[in-house]
């Protein structure tokens, strides 16, 4: 199919996109990597009347980490993050999510800011980034506003709490302490397919060993990315054993809302969010404890 | 709006309109490398470099790339100066249909600028973007290791079998046209670029000696009974002929021509399962601007069809009507549209409007034959339908013996119920037509197909034209697997452009492929066997049910294939096959490379192995204690004919043993089989054997015609329709052994029904058989011409000729080339053109034999079956390319590895598809692959030319059941439907533990 008809326009930098919106409101759309938005352009089930390009604002690639915090450009391209030194030795999650997100091809081009702001249930990067705890920053005619990442999606598929007149630029991760450690598993049916499962783990660990920080984001099972809230508090204060491993990963099952499709059963995928969360969580804590 | 592109080289000022995708802009400025396949960057045939960098240009809009360098595969390399990426595609044989070739290559070109020495795994992840259904991406990766070690210097080592003509370059111009004083043999100019093939010629039955550096790369052995070197080109891996324009990206296929005024027609299909079209009204659609034609059942004579392209009269239903005014599975045709452009054409779909009376629908074959099961063809007009009245398309039972009396007479009866999905071809270029009238008012079909003769006589009637007035061309074609064995867009778009008189493009989108073309029939199948104590099979039955959705097409046939092609591998006294098939409101299935026999070896090849457990024997020994022998007749040959009584079939050729020892080592079985274990990880392997047949016998025919031109070179007219795996290679090879010459002085063409001799078309693993013994035919009566001209100018009698190396030769000495035969014949004395035509048929279909292995490791928590590796050895006869008929196993084996483990149609609860793109339905892409190894076990049949046999289904057959049994001897309980999603084998261990812990 071919998409409807709309205006595109170039935008040159952010407030030029932030004010293109503010003019075009509701029938605009940001289009960022293209990779989901233009195959659902040809669907028609999307049909703004403007798109407006942000693939040429100057700056908004970028991967750089200061002040303890890890910033990523909302532009940066998956294959940035899979090709980065900094990501492959501080933030291994993040390279385990990029990779597995569909080929290479696509990855030169899908964005992550593009992956968190389509809000499909079964992107990578929510679960990963509920996990970690990032935020997102949000330009709109007002200046800049920070979104924590759980309040980022709605309880509605494929929805955020951006406003229309608003732009994602940026996402913000805390940088790893020394005991800290996260891990992305996904299960999927053949190489680069969206998951049957995916499950994104994050902990930090005191000098005890207790947990004093967890992140559980749960990929593809439900109709929003879902941060399993029971499992993490379950964590706080424990070590990470055999028992508190598979007790949490038990409580991520029951956060799933898995429904039946084309990927499996939803039975089935409530017992593979068992199964992944405790393999992401063993991964995590060999990352945490200075392992792989 | 005004758009700059820089596209290789060249700077384009543009005025497009900013919904147009970079694929169309860049095919209407005549860059046609760059393919269609999906619209959802998931196939990668439209990957184009955007400033050095990958991308699918189908979805990137073209106002996206404004002032970007845009490069396509036209501008690597020229045909007279490859680019070493394209040179070692051809060189290696990466190249089948070549529809994916171009983006293959351009990902692969990226890699290695940034990488010039890419490990494998980096090669096929780059290539993992890039969905290819031919090869199975074995030569694809070695062509990209191969040019990364020329780009960085290293010398390659020619890859090429012993004797091999090593310098065949089609583009080459050669030296003065008529090559007077040209006596020698051609010297190679460059070994590098040679043709190639890892094969190995090895002493007869010693696979023992079998080289074994078989990397994930794969290579092929030839394993042989071969002793006679008596021939030149048969049996050599030469370049494929028309590789280079493929690996060059010039305009070959069905879309990639330019035709003034084509309008675009678009399909209305049925939102329904099941429903009358009460009434339908377009007259809003006709009056859009820009619309020329609407066409709805009111317009177009009822006459019942089938789309089976086959034979007259063609066996199975006739129950399609061009368009009906009943809809029977969601995705059936409705109407069409003929429109200025694709968009108003979308536009007036959306303003037809139908009135249906949604009816019942029946989507659960099981339900087909219960007697208030909604009726699915009550029409009085269709016919050859078996049983309409309980939904029964066709109907099929065949026994030999007794077998009540042999189940009696056994010692134990094994029974077992397997399930087998329904599938789909999936070739990366979608089925397209296009025609015209042309200077004379005969109407061209240019068309994507396997079968132009049957395409043209099956549309004469519904278009109203006498086949006379039609033509069809076959240009290359994006791959086929048997979905183009279906008549399905050609009589529409004639039907438009008769309407029109204007050119017409209509073409299938990658989710109208899914749902609106055909597949593989979906079975339920019922083994039960008996045997003596002694592993004896005394008596073995087959039945099965089977769903061929909307449509009767190659009901009968596909299935008729499931027994007759399968039961025979283990003949005993008494055997019963027994099919109903069933129409239900899904898509209809049709014809799928295998053609039936991958259902029926699933279910006969995983049933042996269960037998062989309660035996407590080894599956191998069971198997060996009960194949068929050289000699053996195939008892089922004479009951299962082609919808009607077949030919007595006597096996003449049987390599199963060698197989069999092949893969056996290859596999490490006997230290390996049985050694699960109880881990998280469990391994295990698994041995299929199949067999197949060589052509329908009694009914395939081809035809050739060959004439001699003054430079000695020929023209071979074939109707052979090469679909992308290489027939036009094979017909040149076999015409220039026969002829004694070069494959450069072969010109082939193929597939127009105005100048090639009929054919019945590319099915049924027919081609090398039937075409090339036309083409050998035709070849000894011009040689046989050429030779009494020779006789005559040097006075000698003809038959103490000799002709090779283009040069006769008396037994005085005295010689003469070709060409001065040529020249003297056509000029000289006794003026004549030395042509001949000649078909080819048989009565007897010699089946090829394979075994085929798999190691697996499955994840006991997840269910997650990996392939680690994939063996297959095939006995097909005299290979004529071994290069080409690696590419056949390898993707055939991969195809067979998506039927095991992750291929399926899925539908909703109203019967929609839900697997409608390369995401949701999975084809195999480079970084699925296991470790793949293929061999080529010869053997010579007495029947065709040279010994061959075919090679094309062969490796499609027994590796889905080699994969279960692999998954069963791991997880020690078996997983009776494919594929093996994680959930089924989930299931499977889990019940299994329940089990134990009664």
């Amino acid at each position: 199919m071919i998409p409807g008809s709309f205006d595109y326009v170039v935008a040159s930098s952010i407030s030029d996109a932030v004010s293109l919106l503010q003019q075009h409101g509701d029938e605009a759309k940001i289009l960022a990597g293209g990779q989901s938005l233009i195959p659902l352009l040809r669907f028609r089930l999307a049909s703004p009347s403007v798109l407006i390009d942000i693939n040429r604002i100057d700056g908004m690639e970028y991967i750089q980490e200061t002040d303890n915090v890890l910033h990523i450009g909302a532009m940066t391209r998956e294959a940035e993050l899979d090709n980065s030194d900094l990501i492959r030795e501080r933030y291994p999650i993040l390279l385990d999510t990029s990779s597995l997100i569909a080929d290479p091809v696509v990855r030169n081009w899908a964005t992550v800011g593009g992956n968190l702001a389509h809000a499909d249930p079964g992107n990578n990067h929510p679960a990963t980034m509920l996990a970690l705890g990032a935020s997102v920053v949000a330009v709109g005619p007002d200046g800049e506003r920070v979104i924590p990442i759980d309040e980022f999606f709605t309880d509605n598929s494929f929805e955020t709490t951006l406003h229309p007149n608003e732009i994602l630029t940026e996402i913000r991760v805390p940088a790893p302490t020394d005991r800290s450690g996260g891990a992305y598993i996904q299960l999927e049916r053949k190489v680069g397919d969206y998951a049957i499962a995916g499950v994104a783990a994050y902990v930090r660990l005191n000098d005890a060993g207790q947990v004093t920080y967890a992140g559980i984001g749960l990929t593809n099972v439900g109709p929003t990315p879902i941060k399993a809230r029971n499992a993490e508090q379950f964590l706080l204060g424990k070590a990470l054993d055999d028992a508190s491993i598979h007790q949490v990963a038990d409580m991520a099952a029951a956060a799933s809302q898995p429904t039946s499709d084309t990927r499996g059963p939803a039975e089935y995928k409530r017992a593979m969010v068992r199964t992944l969360a405790v393999r992401a969580l063993q991964k995590a804590l060999g990352r945490a404890t200075g392992g792989e | 709006m005004e758009l700059e592109l820089r596209i290789n080289g060249i700077i384009k000022s543009l005025d497009v309109a900013p919904n147009e995708s970079l694929l169309k802009v860049l095919r209407q400025e005549g860059y046609f490398s760059v393919k269609h396949g999906c619209e959802t960057g998931e196939c990668g045939a439209c990957t184009v470099l955007i400033d050095g960098v990958p991308r699918p240009s189908c979805v990137t809009l073209a106002a996206q790339a404004g002032g970007c360098t845009l490069t396509t595969v036209e501008s690597l390399g020229t045909m007279r100066k490859l680019h070493p990426l394209q040179e070692a595609f051809i060189s290696t044989g990466a190249i089948q249909c070549g529809f994916c070739t171009p983006g293959m290559v351009l990902s692969a070109y990226e890699l290695l600028k940034r990488n010039p020495d890419p490990s494998e795994d980096e090669v096929r992840d780059a290539l993992s973007g890039n969905l290819c259904r031919c090869t199975g991406y074995v030569k694809p990766v070695q062509a990209i290791m191969r040019a990364a070690a020329m780009q960085r210097g290293e010398t390659v080592p020619p890859i090429s079998s012993p004797g091999s003509s090593e310098n065949f370059k089609p583009w080459d111009p050669g030296r003065s046209p008529l090559e007077h004083a040209e006596y020698g043999a051609s010297t190679p100019d460059d070994p590098t670029v040679g043709a190639a093939s890892n094969a190995q010629i090895i002493a007869p039955n010693t696979p023992e000696s079998t080289d074994d550096s078989s990397s994930q790369g794969g290579t092929a052995t030839l394993v042989g009974t071969r002793t006679s070197t008596d021939l030149s080109i048969v049996g050599k891996p030469e370049r494929k002929v028309d590789a280079v324009k493929l690996v060059t990206g010039k305009p070959a296929f069905v879309d990639d021509i330019e035709l003034r005024g084509m309008l675009h027609a678009r399909l209305l299909t049925s939102p329904h399962a099941h429903a009358i079209i009460r009434d339908i009204d377009a007259s809003e659609a006709r009056a859009l601007s820009g619309v020329h034609a609407v066409l709805t059942y009111k317009d177009v004579p009822r006459i019942p069809y089938t789309t089976a392209g086959q034979s007259w009269p063609e066996p199975g239903p006739h129950d399609q009507y061009c368009l009906d005014n009943r809809v029977r599975f969601v995705g059936d045709r409705v109407a069409a549209v003929a429109a200025e452009t694709p968009e108003i054409a979308e536009q007036a779909l959306s303003l037809i409007r139908v009135d249906y009376e949604v009816l019942p629908a029946l989507l659960d074959p099981r339900y087909a034959m219960d007697p208030n099961a909604p009726r699915i063809h009550p029409e009085p007009e269709s016919y050859r339908i078996h049983d309409a009245s309980r939904n029964i398309a066709a109907h099929l039972h065949a026994e030999v013996g007794d077998v009540e009396r042999g189940f009696a007479e056994s010692d134990l009866v094994v029974e077992g119920e397997y399930i087998v999905p329904q599938v789909q071809q999936t070739p990366i270029e979608n089925h397209i037509v296009i025609t015209y009238w042309d200077e004379d008012d005969r109407l061209v079909v240019r068309t994507s197909t396997q079968v132009p003769y049957h395409v043209r006589r099956i549309i004469a009637p519904i278009i109203g034209l006498s086949p006379r007035r039609i033509r069809v061309v076959k240009p290359r074609i994006g791959g086929g697997f048997g979905v183009k064995q279906e008549v399905l867009l050609e009589d529409i778009c004639a039907l438009l452009t008769i309407a029109t008189d204007r050119p017409v493009k209509l073409e299938f989108s990658r989710a109208e492929e899914f749902r609106s073309s055909r597949s593989r029939h979906p079975q339920i199948l019922r083994m039960k066997t008996g045997v003596k104590r002694d592993g004896t099979i005394v008596a073995n039955q087959m039945t099965l049910l089977a769903n061929t959705g909307a449509y009767g097409t190659h009901s009968l046939t596909v299935q008729s294939n499931t027994g007759s092609k399968t039961l025979p591998l283990y003949p005993c006294a008494h055997i019963r096959f027994v099919a109903d098939i069933v129409y239900t409101n899904l898509p209809p299935a049709g014809a799928f490379r295998g053609y039936g026999v991958p259902q029926g070896f699933f279910a006969l090849e995983s049933h042996i192995d269960e037998i062989a457990k309660q035996l407590g024997m080894d599956a191998l020994a069971l198997r060996r204690q009960n194949w068929l022998k050289e000699g053996d007749e195939n008892p089922l040959a004479k009951a299962l004919g082609e919808g009607k009584e077949g030919y007595t079939q006597i096996i003449e050729s049987c390599g199963l043993p060698q197989c069999l020892q092949i893969v056996e080592e290859k596999l490490n079985w006997q230290e390996k089989r049985g050694k699960g274990g109880s881990g998280r990880f469990r391994r295990g392997v698994g041995i299929a054997l199949a067999m197949h047949g060589t052509a329908i016998p009694g009914l395939d025919m081809g035809g050739a015609s060959i004439k001699l031109n003054d430079d000695g070179s020929f023209n071979v007219l074939v109707g052979a329709t090469d679909i992308g795996t290489g027939s036009d290679t094979v017909i040149a090879q076999i015409a220039a052994e026969v002829l004694g010459v070069r494959m450069e002085d072969i010109i082939i063409h193929s597939s127009d029904t105005d100048f090639t001799p009929f054919d019945t078309g590319a099915y049924a693993s027919s081609t090398t058989y039937i075409s090339g013994g036309a083409t050998k035919k035709a070849a000894e009566q011009v040689r046989m011409q050429i030779l009494d001209v020779a006789g005559r100018v040097l006075k000698v009698n003809p038959e103490s000729l000799t002709l090779s190396n283009r040069i006769i030769t008396a037994h005085n000495g005295q010689t003469m080339t070709v060409s001065q035969v040529a020249l003297h014949s056509l000029h000289i004395e006794n003026q004549q053109q030395i042509m001949s035509t000649a078909s080819w048929m048989s009565y007897n279909s010699p089946p090829p034999f394979a075994a085929q292995g798999a190691e697996v490791e499955v994840d006991t928590e997840t269910g997650v079956v990996r392939v680690l590796k994939a063996i297959s050895a095939v006995d097909a006869g005299r290979v004529v390319n071994p290069l080409m008929a690696e590419g056949q196993i390898e993707g055939g084996a991969t195809q067979a590895l998506g039927y095991g483990i992750c291929e399926e149609m899925v539908y909703d609860q109203q019967g929609a598809l839900l697997t409608t793109n390369l995401s949701d339905y999975r084809i195999y892409s480079a970084v699925d692959m296991p470790q793949m190894e293929s061999y080529l076990v010869e053997t010579h049949d007495p029947f065709g030319p040279f010994g061959v046999k075919a090679i094309a289904e062969i490796p499609i057959d027994g590796m889905a059941p080699a994969v279960a049994n692999a998954v069963a001897d791991a997880i020690g309980v078996r997983v009776y439907q494919i594929p093996l999603t994680p959930e089924r084998v989930m299931l499977a261990i889990h019940t299994q533990s329940q089990n134990a812990k009664r």
